[in-house]
């Protein structure tokens, strides 16, 4: 690849891209296309459910994946929190873990919502699985604001690193809501408490497939999105920097 | 296929999303890194 | 915090600098009022505080088992009821207009009526959630809601012929 500096910011320039993030990135165009042809087309229909069973295997990796980036925040807030690890590479982790956490949980929703008014009947109600998870969703949109509100790197960390700790306690209370109360929505199909995975092979391994490639995308975008928040730190502190350059020069002709 | 409309939006909000969050990131640092130069990223 | 910048983030060095105000840039601007940021944070807490409220007034026991009707506290007949059983299989009646069908669970069964046609996979056999009340010992319902299980199976089209017109009994085979 070009290294001189005046590919700086040009479209040719892959700012936060590495030859790793690139053999990712192949692989996980590659493998969404294998759980379209999978999801959509080979695997079979469900007795009950019929087709709309394919939406599953968007729906369960989104809120798997969702889980496992609110818990990475939670771990690289810890980090952060600790003395002898202190970083702020780990509070830009913990971000953009959240935020694709986020992300992941608003994808989660939105199908779960489709697959729900095909099944169900209904887009929306409030039980106490949805309920528990709109106020996941809720929590961690609240978490992202805290990380804007200015200030000092620093004191950015501090703040939604207390906040990540506390937030991730909601999630054992979200995965257990259909066994600890009355639910419309389903019980836990392959990690419930005691539960026998009771799923047709060919699902089961689109499902494994789905949890695959949600994992692989979202290494990948925690990667590119924990170097641009890098840069975006790096900015705010040479704007300082300019900033202090310009008036010293200033002061210099005086 | 049975209600192919919703699980096709299904599948096509999915992907569309992650899609557009990579550019949104892509683009910004992009943006970014303009004042900054390339031998000062940590991660190369 | 009203100076544009921190102590701590401009160095000793500052004292000496002439620090006479001066057009502010808009990323400057930003950083000391992040307004984005304290919208998002009031629509979160009063969105957390709808959420919270749906959490103990609704969710937590979503529905009533039909054996729980008049057993349970808070599944008196009488005032609204969310009710989950079993559509006993041959009960379904469609003439157009209003649905009928019969609901177990737990052995104890009631007869539903919508004024509808009941959406999603709605089928005999299948555990359903309807909303309503109990009148004359029928369920008035308004809402019904398919529960499906968490078992997946893949649909067998010879299965699915050598069923339907055999029995009508009202003993579901799961």
């Amino acid at each position: 690849m070009n290294t001189s500096m005046s590919t700086k910011g040009s479209p040719r320039d892959r700012v936060t891209g590495t030859p790793f993030t690139r053999g990712l990135g192949i692989l996980v165009l590659a493998g969404m296309a294998l759980l379209i042809v999978l999801g959509l087309f080979v695997s079979p229909a469900d007795v009950n459910q019929g087709e709309s069973v394919r939406i599953m295997y968007a729906h369960v990796p989104g809120a798997w994946l969702a889980y496992l980036a609110f818990i990475v925040t939670a771990v690289s807030s810890a980090a952060y929190l600790w003395n002898r690890t202190r970083s702020l590479t780990w509070d830009r982790i913990a971000g953009a873990s959240a935020e694709v956490g986020v992300l992941f949980m608003g994808i989660s929703l939105i199908t779960g919502s489709l697959w729900g008014r095909i099944t169900w009947g209904t887009y929306w109600t409030w039980d106490a699985r949805l309920t528990t998870t709109a106020f996941l969703f809720v929590t961690y949109i609240g978490y992202l604001a805290v990380r804007g509100l200015g200030g000092t790197h620093q004191q950015r960390a501090r703040r939604s690193a207390v906040l990540a700790l506390l937030a991730v306690l909601e999630i054992p209370l979200v995965h257990f809501s259909v066994e600890l109360w009355n639910t419309l929505h389903q019980e836990a199909s392959v990690a419930g408490r005691g539960t026998n995975v009771d799923m047709d092979g060919l699902m089961l391994f689109t499902l494994f497939l789905g949890v695959v490639v949600f994992t692989l995308m979202y290494v990948w975008l925690v990667l590119h999105r924990q170097r641009s928040l890098t840069l975006d730190d790096m900015l705010d502190d040479s704007g300082l920097d300019n900033a202090l350059t310009a008036r010293r020069a200033e002061g210099m002709k005086r | 296929m049975d209600n192919a409309g919703f699980i096709i939006a299904s599948y096509i909000i999915t992907f569309g999303a992650v899609g557009a969050y990579a550019i949104g990131v892509i683009r910004r640092s992009r943006k970014s890194s303009r004042d900054i130069p390339r031998d000062q990223r940590p991660w190369l | 915090m009203s100076h544009d910048l921190n102590d701590d983030d401009i160095g000793t060095s500052a004292d000496s600098l002439d620090l006479s105000p001066r057009a502010v840039t808009p990323r400057q601007q930003r950083k000391r009022r992040p307004w984005p940021a304290i919208i998002v944070l009031v629509l979160v807490v009063a969105a957390g505080g709808i959420v919270l409220t749906k959490f103990l007034t609704s969710a937590i026991d979503y529905y009533c088992n039909v054996n729980e009707i008049g057993a349970k506290s808070g599944c008196e007949a009488g005032h609204r009821l969310r009710v989950q059983g079993v559509v006993d299989k041959g009960s379904v009646e469609n003439d157009g207009v209003t649905t009928k069908f019969d609901m177990s669970f737990g052995g104890v069964t009631i007869p539903v009526t919508y004024d509808g046609e009941p959406g999603g996979i709605f089928k005999e056999c299948i555990p359903v959630v309807v909303h309503g009340i109990l009148a004359d010992g029928v369920f008035l319902g308004d809402r019904v809601e398919v529960k499906h299980s968490n078992e997946y199976k893949a649909a067998n089209p010879n299965r699915v012929k050598n069923e339907g017109s055999t029995s009508e009994g009202t003993a579901c085979s799961q």
